[in-house]
C-alpha cells in the first residue's frame, strides 16, 4: 500500500512537472522568436545605415570627401 | 406449495437474468457501435477539446545584392480583424477602431454589422497602431500575426527588383519572377492547449524556422547608387521625360546596375503610376537611333566586304532613296568606314548597308541579338522588332544600319556591345548569381553562359578601335572621354514616332553605349535619355552621364588608370633627390 502510494504522488509530480516544463517551453520559444525579430530589425537599421545614399551624403557634406580626380592617384610599379 | 413458489423462484430469476443480460447485450452493442464505428470522430471530437490546428506561413525569402546587402526584406507585422458575432456594441466599437487606426468610421461600421463570421478590419497594421488597439480592450477584435515585405533601399533599382503583394506574392519584377523560391512555405500543424486556449508545449510555433529561399543578385548597391545619380542629373539637366541605364560586365553578362527614371518607391508602390513600375530597359523597345551602326559596321567587317579604311560617298549630306532622302547633321564628301562612325554619318551607313546587302547585315543582326529573347531572368522581356530581310525596301535597309526601321530593348543593345567588348562572343545576361535558403547555404548558382560567337575577335579588336575615335577630337562623343582610361563608345540620337505614325520633329531618345578600359572592358554602359528639352544629341544628354558611371565605378572597382601618366617611382640609393 506504501508503495503503491509513494508511486501515486511520484506520477503526479511527474505529472506537474511536464506541464510546467511545457509552458516554460512555449515561454521561451515566444522569447526566441521576438529576439530572432528584434534581430531582423536590427539587420534592417544596418542595411538603412550602410545604405550608399546615406554613406555618400556624410562623406561629402559632413567628410568633405570627393571621388578622388585623376591626378590624385598614383598607381605605385 | 413448495414447489409452486420454487418454479416462480426460477421465473423471477430467468427474468431478472433476461433483463440483465438484454442491458448487457446493449452496453455491449452501444461499446462495439462507438469503437468500432465511432471511433475515430469520438476521437477527434475529444482531440478538438485539448488541441488546436495551426496555419503558419513562412516568411519570404529576402533579395540580396552581390554583397550580401539586403534589398527586400521580410518583417513581422500584425493584421487587426474581428469576429462580429462577439461584438456586442459594434457602434461605440467601430467609432474606436476608426479613431486607433486612421480609418474611415462608416467603413469599419460595415465591416462590424457583416453576418461573415470573421472580417479583416486593417492588414499589416504598424506597431503604433497595435498599442492603440491593445489599449481599447475591446472584445471580438483580434491580432492576426502577419508578414510585410520591406525594401530598406527605397527606390534603388526598384523596377527591377518590383513588389510583392499583400498577400506576400510576387507581382512585379524579379519578386514576381522568382515567386517559387522566395514564397515561404505554408506548415499545418496542431498544438495542445489548455483550459484557456493558449498554446501549451508547441514545437511548431517559431516561423522564423519556415521560409522561402534567398536571392543573391549581380547588382552591386554602389554601382546601381552612382548610376541612379549619374541618371537622374542627367534627366533633370536636359529637362528630359525619362531615361534608363544599364551597367554589364561584359566578360559574363552579370547586369551590375539597372536605373530606372522616375523612381518609384515599392514600400508604397500604389502611390506611383502603374508605367513606373515596369523594367523598361528589359520590357519597353525604342528605335536606337546611331548606337545601331557598330553593329552595321560590324557585319561590313565581318563580311570582308570592306575594312576599316574602305571608303565611301557621304553625298554632302543629302542622299536620296525613291522618294526618301536621309540627312547627315553636319555634310561630308568621302569618310572611311572608321570616320563613318567617328561623324556618325547616316548617308555613310546606308552606303555601307548597300555594299554588304540586306541579308548580312540582318544575319548579323540576329547574332548579335536583336529581333530575339536575350534571356535574362527577368518577367516581360520584350524581343523588338527586325522584320526578315526579305520583307525590307531599299530605304528600309538603309534605315536599319542606322538605327530606324527596327526596335530593340536596351538591354539587347547592351549586351550586343558587350559582345565586341568580350572579343565576339555573346553572353546571356542575369542579375540573379545564387539561391540560398534560409540559413545562407548556396541552394543554386547561377554562371556566365556563353550563347554564341558573332564576329571574329579581330574584327571585335578593330570595331574598338574604331569605336575610340568616337571620344577624339572631333568626334560625337568626346563628352564620354576620361582622363584616366580610354573609352570605346557610339552616341545615338533616334527620333521618335508620333501617334500619326510619322517621325516627330521635336521628340529625340538620346543615348550612349560604350565600354571601358579599351584594352580590357570592365564595363559596358548604356545610358538612354527619353525627350530630352534641353539638347537632343546623345553625345550632349547622354555621353556625360556616361563618363561619370565610368570614372565612379571604375574607381570604385580599382581598376587601375590605362593611359599612361607619370608614374611616382621608389628608388634605392644613398642620395634623396627632391
Amino acid at each position: 500500500m506504501f508503495f503503491f502510494i509513494v508511486e501515486l504522488l511520484f506520477y503526479t509530480w511527474c505529472r506537474v512537472q511536464n506541464v510546467r516544463i511545457g509552458y516554460e517551453i512555449t515561454q521561451a520559444l515566444a522569447q526566441h522568436q521576438q529576439l530572432v525579430t528584434m534581430h531582423n530589425n536590427l539587420k534592417i537599421e544596418t542595411a538603412r545605415l550602410k545604405s550608399p545614399e546615406r554613406i555618400s551624403k556624410i562623406a561629402r557634406e559632413q567628410l568633405g570627401l570627393t571621388t578622388p580626380s585623376p591626378g590624385q592617384v598614383i598607381v605605385l610599379p | 406449495m413448495k414447489t409452486r413458489f420454487n418454479q416462480k423462484i426460477k421465473l423471477r430469476m430467468l427474468l431478472v437474468g433476461l433483463a440483465f443480460f438484454l442491458v448487457m447485450a446493449g452496453i455491449g452493442a452501444k461499446a462495439v457501435y462507438l469503437q468500432v464505428f465511432c471511433g475515430q470522430w469520438l476521437s477527434q471530437k475529444a482531440a478538438d477539446q485539448y488541441e488546436k490546428s495551426q496555419v503558419t506561413f513562412g516568411k519570404r525569402g529576402t533579395i540580396y545584392d552581390t554583397h550580401q546587402q539586403p534589398m527586400a526584406v521580410t518583417i513581422e507585422t500584425a493584421s487587426v480583424a474581428a469576429y462580429p458575432a462577439r461584438i456586442k456594441n459594434a457602434k461605440a466599437t467601430a467609432k474606436a477602431l476608426a479613431a486607433a487606426l486612421k480609418l474611415k468610421h462608416r467603413s469599419v461600421a460595415r465591416k462590424l454589422s457583416s453576418t461573415k463570421s470573421f472580417v479583416w478590419i486593417k492588414r499589416q497594421v504598424t506597431p503604433k497602431e497595435v498599442a492603440a488597439v491593445s489599449r481599447l480592450e475591446l472584445e471580438g477584435i483580434d491580432f492576426i500575426p502577419a508578414h510585410s515585405r520591406y525594401y530598406p533601399q527605397k527606390t534603388m533599382a526598384a523596377q527591377l527588383i518590383g513588389f510583392a503583394g499583400i498577400d506576400g506574392r510576387g507581382l512585379e519584377g524579379l519578386e514576381f519572377y522568382y515567386d517559387q523560391e522566395l514564397v515561404g512555405p505554408i506548415r499545418h500543424s496542431k498544438v495542445l492547449k489548455d483550459a484557456f486556449g493558449r498554446g501549451f508545449a508547441s514545437s511548431h510555433t517559431a516561423a522564423p524556422h519556415l521560409a522561402g529561399h534567398n536571392l543573391i543578385l549581380t547588382v552591386d548597391l554602389t554601382i546601381q547608387y552612382i548610376t541612379e545619380k549619374a541618371l537622374e542629373e542627367a534627366i533633370k539637366t536636359s529637362q528630359a521625360r525619362s531615361g534608363m541605364a544599364v551597367v554589364m560586365n561584359p566578360a559574363t553578362g552579370a547586369v551590375l546596375a539597372l536605373a530606372h527614371y522616375p523612381f518609384f518607391n515599392p514600400n508604397n508602390f500604389t502611390a506611383h503610376q502603374r508605367a513606373d513600375w515596369r523594367n523598361r530597359a528589359v520590357t519597353d523597345p525604342f528605335e536606337p537611333g546611331s548606337t545601331m551602326k557598330i553593329f552595321s559596321m560590324a557585319a561590313a567587317l565581318e563580311s570582308g566586304k570592306a575594312t576599316a579604311n574602305t571608303i565611301f560617298f557621304c553625298e554632302n549630306g543629302r542622299y536620296t532613296i525613291g522618294r526618301n532622302t536621309i540627312h547627315d547633321t553636319s555634310p561630308r564628301g568621302w569618310l572611311s568606314l572608321q570616320q563613318i562612325i567617328k561623324y556618325s554619318s547616316n548617308i555613310g551607313a546606308v552606303k555601307v548597308s548597300e555594299l554588304i546587302g540586306p541579308e548580312v547585315l540582318f544575319n548579323t543582326l540576329g547574332y548579335f541579338g536583336f529581333g530575339r529573347e536575350t534571356q535574362i531572368d527577368c518577367p516581360g522581356e520584350t524581343v523588338g522588332s527586325l522584320a526578315p530581310f526579305k520583307h525590307w525596301s531599299k530605304i528600309d535597309a538603309g534605315a536599319i544600319a542606322f538605327g530606324q526601321g527596327l526596335s530593340a530593348s536596351a538591354l539587347q543593345l547592351a549586351t550586343g556591345a558587350s559582345a565586341i567588348a568580350n572579343d565576339g562572343i555573346l553572353m546571356r545576361p542575369f542579375v540573379v548569381r545564387a539561391i540560398t535558403d534560409r540559413n545562407g547555404r548556396i541552394v543554386k548558382t547561377f554562371k556566365s553562359q556563353q550563347r554564341q560567337r558573332v564576329i571574329t575577335p579581330e574584327t571585335a579588336h578593330t570595331l574598338r578601335r574604331i569605336m575610340m575615335t568616337v571620344i577624339t577630337d572631333g568626334g560625337t562623343g568626346t563628352e564620354a572621354a576620361l582622363e584616366e582610361y580610354t573609352v570605346c563608345g557610339k552616341t545615338g540620337t533616334a527620333q521618335k514616332i508620333n501617334q500619326q505614325g510619322t517621325y516627330a520633329e521635336d521628340k529625340y531618345i538620346a543615348s550612349f553605349i560604350g565600354f571601358a578600359p579599351a584594352e580590357r572592358p570592365e564595363l559596358t554602359i548604356l545610358v538612354v535619355i527619353d525627350e530630352p528639352a534641353q539638347g537632343h544629341y546623345g553625345g550632349i544628354v547622354a555621353a556625360p552621364a556616361f563618363r561619370k558611371i565610368a570614372r565612379e565605378t571604375l574607381n570604385y572597382l580599382k581598376v587601375p588608370p590605362t593611359v599612361k601618366r607619370d608614374r611616382l617611382t621608389a628608388s634605392h640609393g644613398d642620395e634623396v633627390l627632391g
